[in-house]
């Protein structure tokens, strides 16, 4: 971002800040010369003497520090400063969005569940401690519910940092049957890099042993997998200057630390990336939409309090893009169950109520494409699903 | 094995790598249409929309500049008292006719030893003035470093500083430090600014209103100009407590003293308040019973949030909830709440679609659509292709399908089999 203007602009407040701090000083120290001067002539003075000695000194003294000024000396270099302080924040008021609430509904969002939200979003970033901390201090005790799933996750993860694959095997096998019906292979993925490690670290005969047993249920299901594996054995010992060295590489354990990552979000039924993070940062994309939104809409408050649907689109990523929304080129409507998207014999989709509009509702009656030329009948439409 | 493209959603980096080499068609509502556009956009319309992020960042940098303004200001107050009352003190003397010597001597001294004490203070104020104007550079600069390289863990660092934001404004400081800290984002969040805060609110919670009318004389110009009466809130609320304790002599030597100046703005508030003598703490009369409620404390602690946030130029609401709004209201859809609803969207887990309720619907100008088995979006580079039964799914899924099953397709969700020639093409406008 071009922050140069607004960076030179803060520059000025230190150092019309710096002068000003600098002639304060100056003024005090001239004060307190004076007044050490008239002190030390004071003192000096004959005890015997008369009174009027020491009061003329201090008749003087006024006199010099009324001729200083002090104080209009001070407002003097305040008034710089002023200038350079008032400057910045209308600058910043410019150049960002001085109120990001504006497009903000007067809802009350319910302080647990938002609770609930965060304490999860600590324990599944593996913040353990912070998690704790936050749960006691919001006193929130039921939000630790996810904390004991994470935790286990973590295990796993810490212990395949140190080139531990025990826990995740365990985790694997534990969940064999749903892993496979959602259609994992990190079952053998894990078992490879096992046999990978066995083989480099204990040897062919050890590696064989492990294959046997571990191994063997994949050889049908994945065979060139397991051929290649059982390839690996004739290079014990060697395996780095081998046509199998790719499966020492280390990328191969990050990789499977993210699949454990996600296959165990999965079956817990939790996301990959926390929800918190992927809900903020749709808010961060679609909000610029939302105030420039408010801007036109100054006066329609109400409407905004109460209505159902964006009056706008919010162009968000494709990362935030969940669900196939079907949005018909004629009427501009969003295909539902009740209007449902149709595929024309000639490859063009629209909605179910536009095609009954340009069939005029004669099912027989064949009408042109809006979009070529060809002439499609209705019941030749087929409905599509998403 | 690392030939497979993942169809991750964090590609970005390899869609972006693909739109340098395909050339930009940029043809206003085509290049919107055609969702792989999105992700193939040139880097300038991801640039803007970063751009457009940051313009957000208002009360990051407002607020430190707010409090280094306070110091500044304050600082130079000192100075001014200091002064002034030393300039009269010599003036004192001067004009005194029955100083003795040994007096002046006295007198002198401890003005010399004031100003000693003054530079002092000075030398202290100038270092917070330092340290502040410090973190104030950091703030720009931690604005200036975000760009394309960065951009997932600057974002991971916004989600931390939203968070901290939150924290504070909950009064869950052990949370607010221990998470700035853990991070190491100490100079990007405002837990200094809020510590001023913690002692009023704190106090309030007691029962107590000094701190409170202490912070209320310290912005009295400010607290004046935003017309506030948060001041008098205050006041009303010491004479309840005299009221309450039956100490009505005293409560109308407070209400001359203190709730009589705010008579010509508040007068219906004071009369209200001034009826309470005429009732007791006990009064079941509900005009009057509210008054004499404990929640009114909570009610004053609540109210100064609001004037602390305004003062330092933040939003009333926490930043948190700003974001989740505008997130839930982009990411919301009819199709967030049907069972088969993937579990990476947020709207797929009760919390979220609980918040989401009062919340409205997205809105959509145009189709996208997500290929049901690789997720990935279907668009002219990925078109998609029809089953027979009407089930569509991306060319991509498709082909992989046909490879490695000789031609045969079957369709995940109805376990139709069929030939990968049975099916056709939609174009989606």
């Amino acid at each position: 971002m071009e922050l140069n203007t607004i960076k030179e602009a803060f520059d000025r407040v230190p150092k019309k800040q710096k002068l000003s701090s600098s002639k304060s000083q100056e003024i005090v120290e001239q004060i307190e010369l004076e007044i050490e001067q008239a002190l030390s002539r004071i003192q000096s003075i004959d005890d015997t003497a008369s009174q009027t000695d020491h009061s003329l000194i201090l008749g003087e003294l006024k006199a010099k520090l009324k001729e200083i000024t002090p104080l209009s000396q001070l407002e003097a270099t305040q008034k710089e400063l002023n200038v350079a302080l008032s400057k910045y924040p209308k600058l910043l008021e410019k150049t960002f969005n001085p109120d990001i609430s504006k497009a903000y509904r007067n809802v009350d969002f319910d302080i647990h569940t938002v609770n609930q939200i965060i304490a999860s979003h600590f324990y599944r970033e593996g913040q353990f401690d912070l998690g704790d901390c936050f749960v006691n201090e919001a006193a929130e005790p039921e939000a630790q519910a996810a904390k004991s799933s994470f935790s286990e996750m973590y295990q796993i993860l810490e212990a395949m940092k140190l080139r531990n694959l025990e826990p995740a095997l365990k985790w694997a096998a534990c969940n064999h049957e749903q892993l496979k019906q959602n259609g994992s292979d990190i079952e053998l993925k894990l078992h490879r890099l096992q046999f990978v490690e066995i083989l480099q670290r204990k040897g062919r005969d050890e590696a064989l042993k492990y294959a046997r047993t571990f191994l063997t249920p994949f050889a049908t299901s994945h065979m060139a997998e397991f051929q290649k594996l059982m390839g690996c054995l004739l290079w014990a010992g060697k395996l780095d200057s081998s046509p199998y060295s790719e499966l020492l590489s280390p990328m191969h354990w990050d990789k499977l630390s993210e699949e454990v990552t996600r296959h165990f979000c999965n079956l817990i039924g939790q996301s990959f990336e926390s929800p918190l993070s992927v809900t903020i940062a749709a808010g961060v994309q679609g909000l610029p939409t939302l105030l420039k939104l408010m801007n036109v809409m100054t006066g329609k408050k109400q409407e905004w309090q109460t209505m159902k649907q964006l009056p706008v689109p919010v162009d968000l990523d494709r990362e935030f893009q969940f669900h196939s929304i079907f949005v018909c080129p004629v009427s501009r409507d969003q295909a539902s169950e009740e209007n449902p998207p149709m595929l024309l014999s000639c490859g063009h989709v629209l909605c179910k109520q536009s095609i009954t509009k340009l069939s005029k509702n004669n099912s027989t009656r064949p009408f042109k494409c809006p979009y070529c030329p060809s002439e499609v009948e209705v019941g030749q439409c087929r409905q599509l699903f998403f | 094995m690392e030939m497979e493209t993942d169809a991750l959603p964090n590609g970005n980096s390899q869609a972006s790598a693909g739109s340098a080499a395909s050339t930009g068609t940029n043809e206003g509502a085509l290049a919107i249409v055609a969702v792989g556009a999105v992700s193939a956009a040139p880097p300038s319309s991801q640039m803007n929309k970063l751009a457009e992020s940051l313009k957000l960042e208002h009360q990051f940098l407002r607020v430190p500049f707010e409090h280094y303004k306070k110091t500044i200001r304050s600082n130079h107050r000192i100075v001014e008292k200091e002064v002034s009352a030393v300039i009269s003190g010599v003036g004192e003397a001067a004009d005194s006719t029955d100083l003795s010597h040994d007096d002046a001597v006295q007198h002198l001294s401890s003005l010399v030893s004031r100003l000693q004490g003054l530079k002092r203070k000075l030398e202290d104020g100038s270092k917070t003035e330092h340290l502040q104007a410090q973190r104030c550079k950091a703030r720009l600069d931690h604005l200036e470093s975000a760009d394309s390289e960065n951009i997932s863990e600057w974002n991971s660092t916004r989600l931390k500083r939203i968070l901290v934001d939150y924290m504070l404004r909950m009064s869950f400081y052990d949370t607010a430090s221990k998470l700035a800290q853990d991070s190491n984002i100490q100079d990007l969040v405002d837990i200094e600014v809020f510590s001023e805060a913690k002692k009023v609110i704190d106090a309030l919670q007691n029962k107590e209103v000094t701190p409170a009318l202490a912070w209320c004389a310290d912005n009295k110009s400010r607290l004046k100009k935003s017309k506030s009466k948060f001041e008098f809130q205050l006041r009303l609320q010491e004479f309840i407590e005299l009221v309450r304790s039956e100490n009505n002599v005293r409560a109308i030597a407070y209400a001359r003293k203190y709730l009589a100046p705010w008579g010509a703005t508040h007068m219906k508030e004071l009369q209200r308040v001034m009826a309470t003598l005429a009732f007791k703490s006990n009064t079941e009369c509900p005009t009057y019973k509210v008054l004499f409620e404990s929640k009114q404390w909570e009610y004053l602690a609540e109210q100064f949030k609001q004037e602390f946030c305004r003062l330092y130029g933040m939003t009333l609401e926490p930043l948190l909830n700003i974001y989740l709004q505008a997130g839930l209201s982009a990411l919301k859809t009819p199709f967030c709440y049907e069972d088969d609803c993937t579990k990476e969207d947020p709207l797929s887990q009760e919390s979220f679609r609980k918040l989401a309720s009062p919340l409205p619907f997205s809105k959509q100008h145009h189709s996208k659509l997500v290929c049901y088995i690789t997720k990935e979006l279907m668009d002219t580079e990925n078109p998609p292709l029809v089953l027979p039964n009407g089930y569509v799914y991306s060319t991509k899924a498709i082909e992989e399908m046909a490879k490695k099953n000789n031609g045969k397709i079957t369709c995940p969700r109805t376990g139709l089999v069929c030939n990968y020639t049975d099916l056709v093409k939609a174009y989606i406008s």
